[in-house]
């Protein structure tokens, strides 16, 4: 039935959409985190990518994350001579993690997985009324 | 007496049958909100669908007079869906995917589907009245 097909695409959608923000938070939780010692390189920012893919089982196509790569932009370099991992010239290394694009991020993976709810909401309320002929 | 090849319900199946599709098509694309380089995709208008739905349709060659014959309304199915020419933007990523426009025609093809229901139930209601239990 078609419609629950596209309940099944909404949710796998949702799914998608929970990996990012899981990476989202990741990437967050570690926006500080540099190396141990002064060789170590500091967390690297992680991306997500979705693809669109068939789904033979469900006869439809869904989406589903295609992969999580790491950002190679550059680190931040500060200068911590205190720092344990500091250089010999007392400068650290820091994640390329950029708290307001994470952000940003954060909302456009919010709005879509709010938009693909909704899709479920009017997909179960055409089931419900379709249903509801039997009465 | 067989209720689906009364006209309005016919119609009224199809016309079910072809929101379904395109709630289907709508959800993949709001889906797919955010993969790079995907197109929205939506059905051709269901007036478009069901000239073709009415033109010639395909049969089984018969070499025998046993040989059963496909039913008429399950050979024409065709769900041709055509990519949208009228994007308002595209992301950088080259996806051409809007949400706002995308939801708005979600709710077109709820409400769509609402009129179809209540027809299909009144009609339904007027055969009962017609057979004298009075419509509910």
């Amino acid at each position: 039935m078609d419609l629950s097909k596209s309940l099944e695409i909404s949710a796998a959608a949702m799914r998608a959409q929970g990996t990012r923000l899981r990476v989202i938070s990741e990437n967050l939780a570690n926006a500080d985190t540099t190396g141990q010692t002064p060789d170590d390189l500091p967390y690297r920012r992680q991306v997500v990518a979705f693809r669109s893919i068939f789904d033979r089982a469900l006869g439809a196509e869904t989406v589903e994350v295609a992969g999580i790569t790491e950002d190679p932009g550059q680190f931040d370099r500060r200068y911590e001579p205190g720092h344990p991992s500091a250089d010999d010239e007392g400068y650290v290394l820091y994640p390329n993690v950029n708290t307001l694009v994470e952000m940003m991020d954060m909302r456009e993976a919010q709005r879509s997985y709010e938009a693909n709810l909704n899709a479920i909401e009017v997909a179960r309320s055409m089931l419900t009324r379709t249903i509801e002929l039997l009465r | 007496m067989d209720f689906s090849n009364l006209g309005l319900f016919k119609l009224i199946s199809r016309r079910i049958d072809w929101l379904n599709d395109r709630q289907e098509v709508l959800a993949r694309n709001i889906a797919n909100a955010d993969t790079p380089d995907y197109r929205p995709q939506d059905l051709r208008p269901f007036a478009e669908h069901m000239a073709r739905a009415g033109g010639p349709t395909l049969s089984v060659a018969a070499t025998h007079s046993g040989h059963i014959q496909p039913t008429a309304s399950r050979t024409a199915r065709p769900v041709s869906t055509a990519d949208v020419n009228d994007v308002y933007e595209t992301s950088p990523t080259g996806n051409e995917v809007v949400l706002e426009q995308q939801l708005i025609r979600v709710s077109e093809t709820a409400m769509q589907h609402q009129l179809a229901l209540s027809l299909y139930r009144k009609h339904v209601g007027m055969i009962r009245t017609a057979l004298g239990r009075g419509a509910r």
